[in-house]
């Protein structure tokens, strides 16, 4: 009379091991499918300060806007379609609505909208749209570049009526821009309550750490100490600390400093890419460690997870991917595709 | 909205108690509870239902349910505990003045006619003794066809541990038999210390035999599906409901306005 244990949920873990130098590497088509990015993480070993270059690149990340209580149909304003989401600049996501209770409405850069509603909603709005797989939800597709939705077309009225007097959607929204694109948003958000962030950054110098040989330790080990290390929790495992008793597996050597740089906001794929090119070119500085680690955490609360596909809620682990570059242009990708249907992208 | 539920939060004429209680339900995510009056009646003595205290009454301001703008949702709940056919009256109006009605059969023929015959929304699975009868297909499935769900609550789990292992014992059979549809998943707490959070709930149903997704389901989906049947429940077909207006003749009318949520008696 045991819990079928077919039903429990299995993990798994994809490490992607190849070279910048290949040409067909994964790792920008990799960045580039994951359009909302939250966290960057990053663990430089040897470093006591960040290096001016980094830091000029994480002061060069384009600032985001943040609108309190936006109608959706906004988004349909003919002027803003023209000037913004035409040009494929824009970048947008709803703000505190939790993917399993509240309605997500997400913008992507290639004009796509993408809300994520509950059954009610759904019905209320009446427009075309497809069961999602997870949870009860109905996911409304579209493509605001495709001729159907041009304004004054029939799909084009058909939401724009929905949105603006039956359903009446209303949420906080996150919105950005690529590089000198700034000026196309101005007029939506003159008219709303909006407010200028940029990306938080935050440094912490770490010293005597111990930590293990990256590229011979197990992956599920070396996240697991990557995490601990990221989120502060103390690796000595003594015995008056009943908080926490990891250790660092397969301790290879001890560094003196250590440098864990966390970068928060709303990330574009561009700015990483960058980040990704400025340290490959601090590893080909001459210093004594020969490896960085950068971890890449992506809105839990975002309809979409990698390139169009569907967020599993509370799931673990899906928007996430871990990157450890080496002195050689050799790099590891760790990511972990959600449920078992689902393969890696 | 597919949101958190609780449907089952016991009283206690104490005010401040479910105060606390229901509080700490909004601050732990639940957008909706119900106060549940357990009514045990016996043949010996007559005892009389007790009629809910309105809800303005028990607490002043409802508080906000955490991460969200709108204030807790909090229902009244009948549920009776019935050992005789004569328990259970279809038709006695008191009942009319509570949202949902559970029962709590404690024999087979019961717990068949309370799945098969019964006008009611929640029917509870004992979980602080053994199961005194074994659950059969034919009633359940009878039962999840009607709309009915069965209900397993974990606040004796957390008080005892050989109410743990019945608990999980009892909810195993159960979802043998039903294969994890039409479970609800509630706390039955008595005091706000036993209330736990909906995913910790969604965990909790995993080792209980519910998937993944029925699991989820149990807190949120399946307990709209109660609540909309329960409003189906008073009204004819789910499309005419019916108002008594205060007039100086005593005579009803029927309004054919505010149909309520669900246009079908069973909401898919």
């Amino acid at each position: 009379m045991c819990a079928d244990l077919s039903w429990t949920n299995r993990t798994l873990l994809v490490c992607d091991r190849s070279s910048f130098l290949d040409h067909k590497n994964r790792v920008s088509s990799q960045v580039e499918q994951l359009h909302f990015t939250y966290k960057v993480s990053l663990l430089l070993p040897g470093c006591s300060s960040t290096p001016s270059y980094l830091d000029s690149v994480l002061k060069s990340f384009t600032s985001f806007y943040l609108i309190r209580k936006l109608p959706i149909y906004e988004l349909l304003d003919k002027d803003f379609l023209k000037r913004a989401v035409y040009q494929g600049a824009v970048y947008g996501l709803s703000f505190r609505t939790r993917m399993d209770e509240d309605n997500c409405v997400a913008l992507m850069p290639n004009g796509h909208l993408v809300l994520s509603l509950d059954k009610d909603s759904f019905e209320v709005l009446g427009f075309e749209g497809k069961p999602s797989r997870f949870n009860h939800r109905w996911v409304v597709s579209v493509d605001l570049t495709d001729r159907s939705m041009a304004p004054g077309g029939r799909g084009y009225l058909k939401l724009l009526t929905g949105l603006k007097s039956r359903l009446q959607l209303q949420t906080d929204f996150l919105l950005s821009h690529h590089p000198g694109g700034g000026a196309s948003l101005q007029p939506l958000l003159s008219r709303y309550d909006w407010s200028e962030h940029k990306p938080e950054v935050s440094r912490r110098c770490l010293n005597d750490l111990t930590c293990p040989s990256p590229r011979s330790c197990d992956p599920h080990s070396l996240l697991e100490w990557l995490g601990a290390v990221d989120a502060d929790v103390s690796s000595e495992n003594s015995s008056s600390s009943f908080l926490s008793s990891l250790v660092c597996p397969e301790a290879d050597s001890r560094l003196r400093h250590a440098l864990s740089v966390c970068v928060s906001g709303l990330l574009l794929p561009d700015h990483l890419l960058r980040l990704i090119q400025e340290l490959r070119y601090h590893l080909q500085q001459p210093q004594l460690e020969s490896w960085v680690s950068l971890t890449v955490h992506g809105f839990t609360d975002s309809p979409v997870s990698w390139g169009d596909g569907q967020q599993r809620v509370s799931n673990g682990g899906h928007t996430f991917y871990s990157l450890m570059m080496f002195h050689d242009h050799t790099y590891h990708l760790y990511r972990s595709p959600g449920t078992p249907h689902t393969g890696p992208p | 909205m597919a949101v958190f539920m609780d449907l089952n939060l016991v009283f206690s004429a104490d005010r401040s108690h479910l105060q606390s209680m229901i509080e700490t339900a909004a601050h732990l995510g639940f957008s909706t509870v119900a106060v549940n009056y357990v009514f045990e009646p016996s043949t010996k003595k007559k005892q009389e239902i007790p009629s809910p205290v309105p809800i303005s009454e028990l607490i002043g301001q409802l508080p906000v349910v955490q991460g969200r703008s709108r204030p807790i949702r909090v229902l009244n709940r009948l549920t009776v505990v019935i050992s005789d056919v004569s328990h259970f009256r279809p038709t006695a109006p008191e009942y009319r003045c509570f949202d949902l009605l559970a029962v709590q059969p404690t024999t087979e023929k019961l717990f068949h006619a309370a799945c098969m015959l019964y006008d009611i929304d929640i029917i509870c699975i004992t979980v602080t003794e053994k199961l005194p009868f074994f659950f059969k297909r034919a009633p359940i499935y009878g039962a999840i066809d009607r709309g009915l769900v069965f209900e397993i609550s974990y606040a004796a789990a957390i008080r005892d541990s050989t109410m743990r292992r019945y608990t999980i014992a009892n909810a195993l059979c159960l979802m043998e038999s039903c294969k994890g549809k039409n479970v609800i998943l509630s706390s039955a707490a008595v005091k706000a210390l036993e209330l736990r959070g909906p995913y910790d709930i969604t965990n909790l149903g995993q080792l209980f035999g519910l998937s993944d997704s029925d699991s989820k389901e149990s807190v949120s989906w399946t307990c709209r599906s109660v609540l909309l049947h329960a409003e189906t429940r008073k009204t004819a077909s789910g499309v005419l409901h019916t108002m008594k207006i205060q007039q100086e003749a005593p005579q009803d009318s029927a309004a054919d306005g505010d149909a309520s949520a669900a246009k079908r008696s069973k909401p898919t």
